[in-house]
């Protein structure tokens, strides 16, 4: 066939004859790699999209989400927490530990279970790496551990565990914690003892193929582009019941796919390249994602905790009422219905609500529904009885709210310029934000605050290091359900340089307590503890929880149903073992 | 020739003290910077006793003259460390990610510059007729398109909405985890998923190739030269690519050459919305977790790399252009 003239520039014609090949040529190569690109049949296996590199499959390394999310799915814990009433169920063990209070020790009874290579998980392999743990001082793990005295293990199917002293977060915290195969690690670990570094050894160790007890096993990993793992074969749960479930997997493999963007990998799910995209997503995509017939987008409650600190170690924020009268002024609602575009939670707490187990609604709720002329009116009281003066103070002779001026301490110096730092809207716009609408809230009250955005890890030298500032916005995205990071936030010996107590807070009744509910083994009595220490921890205000935004995400259910939404989402243990194929479940 | 020998020499002890320089105000750069690597891991559970033994395991804890120098040690016998974030040697990592990116970006440099050169020897030999005005214009709307918004574009439309080609990565996992796939089938899955990082670094790139391939050659065209393979009777065509434009491609060379060597750090731009695996993005993910290990390297693998492309520019001169001599 002829081309027309008329409809092509004429340089086309001008130029040299090659260009015309060129032309064919790349239209020939496209038709031809369209046509040998079709995709090949991936029935069975679950695409999941991942919005960065794992960092490793080495187990002790992996402190990053995607690397964890990957291990998750080979290395299993021997409890797990219940979808539903988030208490710990058996899951490589039988039945739940027997605590014998006399002679200090756990016993863990373990199921019939091998290892993705065949052989037999035994009480040995717990043992091991309970003391892989502490000998090597892993970081995040050993402090779970370190109470632990020794292990016994009488049988393969027994583990006894002597601890140094009684410790309420054991089953929660410490059996909850990942068990390695010990005929994989011990060689490893053993090469690690003979050089200068044991610890850089054994973080640098290339892991290449992780021998793991979970749903599936690992095949093949190119580096950023894809980590493939298959079934496998030799999983102790597949058949069995736990917490009411008929476990899988119900799929043949998980292939995850790197995203640089997360525009892409939303385009990526609405066309179906993927069926999930493993993180939380931001609420402006739920819009465009409810028009495809196909997407499913689940909104659950997150444990995170979202909150402004305040530097309590010097003035002004030593001072407590400053800090209520803080508290009073920030609008808790607005950031959620503004910001967080309503798919959030106001936390009055440092232990968010959909922790139901552990959340105290019963606090000082600062500001709660009230309207802004009420906050700045109870937060003027609060602050004159407390003997702060203005110039000009927020409400005129006749009531009117007026721009407050000149606010002087109750010793009478004047209040300096106050600093409010906060991460960069790149990190996270809402956190950014939130820090510009506090300034404006608490300028009002004549305090005169300016928020500061920061690159992320200089802020964290500022504060966790340098430990020099006024006031920050940060954010745990994850937190355990275990209570146990209430103390580690607030007690008097995290206050030091790298202490998890940014805000410098010293409460000795408060440090009884967090003493006292670690070791307090009674349940009931551990709840009073733990909820009187949230009652403090409001009175004083060293933090003020702002809010909880929910884990948005979104799965694509043309191929794949039967996730299991929880606290902190559908991306779990539980919904890996209960997603199956859509066609599959018409019988 | 010796002369051009002798020239070499001092360039090269040129490029080794500033090589040297370049390593050195990184290095300090990087460490004197606020934060440290372990500082984004905020998590509960990392007790500030495990801060300092990560730090201590990174040897960052030793004092920074010593870090100096035990890394300038280690750089000069190839020993360039194991990166923080990856805990694997930084040599594999970028032996890794190096070939990725010189896949793509040095095609996209070579089509490009060939098209921007064919293409301006030919506006400017039509200068003032519509042709050259419309090319001109669209080169310069290329030039200065916004390189994310085009991929993103791109990838919406080719790639999304009419579905012609992957959206990103750069191979189709579901090819490579099938044991029946070929060769020729992952070498074709490779080439289909290029086709669009191509085509937008193609359209960014080659509108200033064009330009100055253009400017060069009407430059060219005023030369005594030129009217004396007029006046010998030449035909049109064999003065433009036999008389001028060899000439006029001189300043084409300098600015290929640097792009190539610029080629290797990629574009994070680029490498982060098309998904692709290259050294641009493990570059800017290296700054941002303080993996200085890995990010310095990198920068002094572009450093090097740029510094030897100057040379070589330079003394292709010499033998492009029999009139320069050193």
């Amino acid at each position: 066939m002829k081309l027309n003239r008329k409809y092509l520039p004429p340089a086309f014609f001008n130029g040299s004859q090659p260009y015309r090949w060129a032309v064919l040529l790349c239209l020939l190569a496209w038709a031809v790699t369209a046509g040998a690109c079709r995709q090949p049949s991936v029935e069975g296996i679950l695409r999941i999209g991942l919005p960065e590199e794992p960092r490793t499959l080495n187990v002790w390394l992996a402190s990053d989400a995607a690397s964890r999310t990957v291990l998750r799915q080979i290395y299993q814990p021997l409890y797990e927490d219940d979808p539903e009433t988030l208490e710990p169920v058996p899951w490589l063990a039988a039945a739940l530990p027997v605590y014998d209070a006399a002679r200090l020790t756990y016993t863990i009874t373990l199921r019939p279970a091998h290892w993705s290579d065949g052989t037999p998980l035994t009480s040995s392999d717990v043992a091991f790496t309970a003391r892989m743990i502490q000998e090597f001082k892993i970081p995040m793990l050993s402090s779970r551990w370190k109470q632990v005295e020794r292990i016994e293990t009488p049988d393969a199917a027994t583990v006894v565990v002597h601890l140094k002293r009684p410790l309420a977060t054991f089953l929660s915290r410490t059996l909850e914690a990942a068990i390695v195969p010990a005929h994989q690690w011990e060689p490893i670990a053993q090469a690690a003892r003979e050089s200068a570094k044991p610890l850089a050894y054994l973080l640098n160790y290339n892991m290449k193929d992780p021998v793991g007890s979970g749903p599936f096993l690992f095949k093949q990993w190119r580096r950023g582009d894809y980590l493939y793992l298959q079934r496998n074969p030799h999983y102790f749960a597949t058949g069995q019941t736990i917490a009411d479930r008929k476990m899988g997997p119900y799929i043949e493999g998980l292939l995850f796919k790197v995203y640089g963007t997360t525009d892409v990998a939303m385009l990526a799910l609405r066309q179906g390249d993927i069926d999930m995209f493993w993180q939380g997503i931001q609420p402006g995509y739920v819009a465009i994602l409810n028009k495809n017939p196909h997407i499913k987008v689940f909104d659950s409650q997150k444990s995170a905790l979202y909150y402004m600190g305040m530097n309590t170690r010097r003035p002004p924020f030593s001072d407590v009422h400053l800090r209520r009268a803080v508290a009073l002024m920030i609008d808790k609602g607005f950031l959620v219905d503004r910001l967080l575009q309503g798919r959030g939670t106001q936390l009055f707490s440092i232990i968010p609500p959909g922790n139901r187990q552990w959340h105290n609604p019963d606090v000082p709720r600062y500001g709660e529904g009230l309207k802004y002329r009420e906050r700045l009116r109870r937060a003027y009281e609060l602050l004159l009885s407390a003997g702060y003066s203005w110039e000009m103070p927020p409400f005129g002779s006749q009531g009117d709210i007026q721009s407050a001026k000149g606010l002087r301490r109750p010793d009478g110096t004047p209040m300096g310029k106050v600093i409010i730092l906060t991460p960069p809207a790149d990190y996270d716009p809402a956190r950014a934000i939130s820090g510009t609408m506090i300034q404006e809230w608490l300028q009002a009250l004549g305090i005169p605050a300016m928020a500061r955005p920061m690159e992320f890890s200089a802020l964290i030298d500022q504060i966790k290091n340098r430990r020099d500032f006024d006031a920050f916005i940060l954010g745990y995205g994850r937190l355990s359900i275990d209570p146990d990071y209430l103390g580690s936030f607030f007690e008097s010996s995290g206050d030091k340089t790298r202490g998890l107590n940014t805000s410098g807070y010293r409460n000795e009744t408060f440090d009884r307590l967090a003493e006292e509910s670690q070791c307090a083994m009674d349940p009931v009595i551990r709840h009073q503890m733990i909820m009187e220490m949230q009652r403090i921890i409001m009175e004083d205000v060293p933090y003020v929880p702002l809010y909880v935004p929910n884990m948005i995400e979104a799965a694509y259910t043309a191929r794949f149903d039967g996730w299991v939404p929880m606290l902190d989402g559908i991306g779990n243990r539980w919904s890996i073992n209960m997603v199956r194929p859509t066609s599959g479940r018409h019988d | 020739m010796m002369s051009l020998n002798r020239y070499i020499l001092r360039r090269l002890i040129e490029i080794g003290i500033s090589f040297f320089v370049i390593l050195t105000l990184l290095f300090f750069l990087f460490h004197l910077a606020p934060g440290d690597p372990v500082a984004r891991m905020v998590n509960p559970n990392l007790s500030a006793e495990d801060e300092a033994r990560l730090i201590a395991h990174m040897g960052l804890d030793l004092p920074l003259g010593q870090q100096y120098l035990r890394f300038v040690g280690n750089f000069f016998t190839g020993e360039f460390g194991v990166s923080f974030h990856y805990g694997q040697p930084v040599a594999e990592i970028i032996a890794d990610r190096l070939p990725n990116t010189i896949l793509l970006f040095t095609t996209a440099v070579i089509l490009s510059a060939l098209a921007g050169v064919w293409l301006g020897k030919i506006v400017a030999w039509r200068k003032g007729q519509p042709l050259d005005t419309a090319v001109t214009i669209g080169a310069l709307v290329c030039h200065t398109l916004f390189l994310p918004w085009i991929a993103m574009l791109m990838i919406w439309l080719f790639g999304y909405r009419w579905g012609w080609f992957p959206i990103t990565g750069m191979i189709s996992p579901e090819i490579w985890i099938d044991p029946h796939s070929g060769w020729a089938s992952k070498g074709l899955d490779i080439l289909y998923h290029m086709v669009l990082p191509l085509l937008t670094l193609f359209l960014v790139h080659f509108g200033s190739y064009l330009l100055i391939m253009r400017s060069s050659m009407l430059e060219t065209l005023g030369e005594d030269y030129i009217y004396t393979a007029r006046a010998k009777g030449l035909p049109e065509k064999v003065i433009r690519d036999h008389h001028a434009s060899p000439n006029a491609a001189l300043p084409v060379i300098t600015s290929v050459g640097l792009s190539l060597a610029f080629s290797i750090n990629g574009g994070a731009l680029t490498e982060k919305v098309f998904s692709w695996p290259g050294i641009g993005r493990e570059l800017v993910s290296a700054v941002s977790y303080n993996d200085y290990p890995l990010a310095l390297t990198c920068f002094l693998l572009i450093a090097a790399v740029v510094l030897a492309a100057n040379l070589v520019v330079d003394v292709m001169y010499a033998f492009l252009d029999p009139r320069i001599r050193y």
